[in-house]
């Protein structure tokens, strides 16, 4: 068991050397929602609005739980999110209120 | 441009735990290994990781370490080795160490 | 995609993501979206891409040639690389001493601008690559990386005992060869140039490029024969 000092001090990103189970072989095509936030995120950092490192330090920064549980690309897209609104480069408002319009859009589309 | 490391050096890996977003592993800190390569300098990563994209230039270098070192059951041969990258401000000088040598 | 439960651990790894606790008894496991909703994070990344683009910060256009830019890297540029310098001394010193040069004058788009090193498999000496903190891997050569590079297996192990994953790769190193593995955890990025296999003395550049894999390029496996 980790200790809270561990726990800061060895975020859940720093892998090298911990025990784990055998590596399984595995990959996949890459999905239209991971090329685009790939794309997006790699647009990001040429225009330093989210720089590589801001970026996986807002990765690191989701804490273990999350970074568990989210695949690869989501948390790229949560972190983009909480650097580009603590930077002020976004409000949280104004995304959220985006967010429900492209819901709305999508849910229309559908159906 | 000279630089505070050169090839060969055996160095250190400082053993530092703040909070804070670096590029050193906690598996070598602390560890002992000698320069590789002296590399070019690049910005700080630990300040552009909270986006200062300027003026912070540090130098960069590969540590070799026997993997012995890093792991004191390594079961294979005594010459395999760790490479990787780390940046000036996490280097000492290792003690009572010549810079010629293996 | 293949997933595996690791009960010594109590995780099911995923390839890109772990879940933790005690597997499918774990009460605290999210729960998938219903079918037909939109996903949250789709939708919060188109977010962050229209609201940029509004504020002129970004142009779509820029992120529709980023999406052309990833799918026109793949393997095949590392794989006719390799060949390359397996046929032209000249070109193979060349890349060793200088990676990033190197590929630039075979004409690949080094769009990401990381710097390159290679690093070449010899009778005594075995390179293997891994990223221990992220998913750091050589973009404008080889690609997107495959999920087992950035699955918690694989970034834990590589450096702690290379020989017992290699042979998991199927990948024998004799005790007399050493490994050399190197965490890709900063501003360069690392290809493997494997060794030309015996035997392949009267092929092609195209027939050399075909015998070199993905994988023989990040250093767990090595190129064989048909």
């Amino acid at each position: 068991m980790a200790t809270k000092r561990d726990m800061v001090v060895r975020p859940a990103h720093d892998l090298g050397g911990l025990p784990a189970g055998p590596v399984v072989p595995s990959d996949h095509e890459m999905t239209p929602f991971e090329k685009s936030c790939h794309a997006l995120l790699n647009v990001l950092a040429e225009h330093k609005l989210v720089n590589t490192e801001e970026k996986r330090r807002g990765v690191e920064d989701l804490g273990a739980q999350i970074i568990g549980e989210l695949t690869y690309y989501e948390r790229w897209a949560v972190s983009a999110s909480r650097v580009l609104i603590e930077k002020g480069v976004i409000t949280s408002e104004e995304l959220g209120a985006r967010m429900n319009e492209i819901r709305a859009r999508l849910t229309e589309a559908a159906a | 441009m000279s630089t505070r490391f050169v090839e060969g050096q055996r160095v250190r890996i400082a053993d530092r735990d703040a909070p804070g977003h670096v590029r050193t592993p906690v598996y070598v800190r602390g560890k002992e290994g000698r320069i590789e390569r002296v590399l070019p300098r690049f910005l700080n990563p630990e300040r552009e990781a909270y986006g200062v994209n300027e003026g912070t230039d540090v130098r960069l270098y590969r540590v070799r370490i026997e993997q012995s070192a890093l792991w004191p059951d390594y079961d294979g041969p005594a010459d395999d080795v760790l490479e990787l990258e780390i940046y000036e401000h996490w280097l000492e000088p290792a003690d009572h160490s010549p810079t010629e040598g293996a | 995609m293949t997933t595996t439960h690791d009960p010594a651990h109590g995780t099911v790894d995923h390839g890109d993501h772990t879940h933790g606790g005690t597997g499918g008894a774990d009460p605290h496991a999210p729960i998938e979206n219903t079918a037909g909703e939109p996903d949250y994070f789709d939708v919060l990344q188109q977010a962050i891409r229209e609201l940029l683009v509004e504020k002129g910060l970004i142009s779509a256009d820029e992120v529709r040639a980023m999406v052309e830019t990833l799918d026109a890297h793949r393997p095949a540029l590392g794989s006719a690389l390799v060949a390359r310098a397996w046929t032209d001394p000249a070109f193979k010193e060349r890349l060793l001493a200088d990676g990033t040069a190197a590929i630039e004058e075979f004409g690949i788009d080094n769009y990401d601008g990381t710097k390159l090193i290679v690093l070449e498999q010899t009778p005594e000496v075995h390179n293997l690559v891994v990223c221990t903190l992220c998913s750091c891997y050589p973009r404008p050569v080889l690609g997107l990386p495959p999920d087992w590079y950035k699955s918690r297996p694989y970034r834990a192990r590589a450096v702690r005992e290379p020989r017992a994953l290699l042979k998991e790769f199927g990948t024998e190193v004799p005790d007399g060869v050493t490994i050399r593995v190197h965490d890709s955890n900063a501003n360069m990025r690392y290809l493997v140039l494997p060794m030309r296999p015996a035997g392949t003395e009267d092929m092609s550049e195209p027939e050399l490029a075909a015998l070199v894999t993905r994988d023989t390029m990040i250093g767990v496996t090595t190129p064989r024969l048909p």
